[in-house]
């Protein structure tokens, strides 16, 4: 069985399923007992949901007149490449 | 960009290479913002635009010769990254990934009795949605700051794995690290922001 310190050095892999099974079920049996450790994955989670919500999550904006630009642009790169 | 939906790689790499003005148009619609993003979190926003550029020429340039081991988009995203940790190089800014695997305790060991259990556990944060939490005077910011203190391989980790939703797989390739240093990278990230609420929640 982890102890609690364990459990919060694999919380990533235990809520993103990267661990073995047999690991996941001393994690699980862990959790369903130790309500601070319980508390600890239940906030990790929360943290991800809520890192993804930050302005900081969203991909810059394109607008089409960039994409034209920066389409254009290479297009004349590689047809100068080309020529080479 | 009202730009059809993106064709599959099998399709749209022929026509990049036949200079296909469409196919041109719709891979930077695809792309160009995401590549952006990753950019930023590696060298930060004053010139990611730049290395964003950068990457496209190297992308098509390269193209030819790609085997396809990964998707294009993984592919991509992979030259972004490398262009951007070889523009932080230049400016003898370091990548480290020794640093950002670095081995500090991920919670401080402080907080552990003898035995490894709590002896200081989690306080209650009073929310359990992302919208409670972040309707907290300022947490947004101090979201915000501690990611800008992350080393810069663990932001670009965080980047692609918790706002763009990329897999563990494709992240590792992407940032040409193992798996397991790939999951050591995001835990480490992921802890000091969880870190860094817990104490904003205490003031
Ligand atoms: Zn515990």
């Amino acid at each position: 069985m982890p102890s609690c310190k364990d459990i919060t050095n694999h919380t990533s892999e235990y809520l993103d399923r990267h661990m073995p099974w047999h690991k996941r079920i001393g994690y699980w049996l862990h959790l369903l007992m130790c309500v601070h450790c319980k508390r600890y994955v239940d906030q990790l989670k929360l943290t991800i949901s809520t890192i993804g919500r930050t302005q900081d999550a969203t991909p810059p904006d394109v607008s089409d007149e960039q994409i034209k630009d920066i389409s254009k642009c290479l297009q004349e790169q590689m047809a100068k490449t080309d020529r080479e | 960009m009202a730009t059809p939906s993106l064709p599959s790689d099998e399709i749209l790499i022929p026509k990049l290479l036949a200079r296909d003005e469409l196919a041109y148009n719709q891979i930077v619609s695809a792309y160009h913002g995401l590549m952006v993003h990753l950019a930023r979190a590696i060298v930060g926003s004053a010139i990611a635009d730049e290395v964003a550029q950068e990457s496209w020429v190297a992308v098509l340039r390269a193209l030819p010769k790609f085997e396809r081991r990964s998707s294009l988009k993984t592919w991509i995203l992979r030259i972004v990254s490398n262009t951007a940790k070889s523009r932080l190089r230049h400016e003898s800014r370091t990548v480290n990934l020794g640093d950002a695997l670095e081995d500090s305790p991920i919670v401080d060991p402080s907080r552990f009795k003898a035995n490894a259990h709590w002896a200081t556990p989690p306080m209650n944060w009073h929310a359990d949605t992302p919208d409670a939490l972040l309707s907290r005077t300022e947490l947004s910011e101090c979201i915000s700051s501690t990611l800008s203190l992350l080393p810069p391989v663990q932001r670009a980790a965080i980047t692609l794995r918790d706002m763009q939703g990329l897999s563990m797989e494709d992240i590792c390739k992407v940032l040409e690290v193992s798996e397991s240093n790939g999951r050591v990278l995001l835990h480490r990230a992921r802890s000091r922001i969880q870190q860094a609420i817990e104490e904003h929640l205490k003031r």
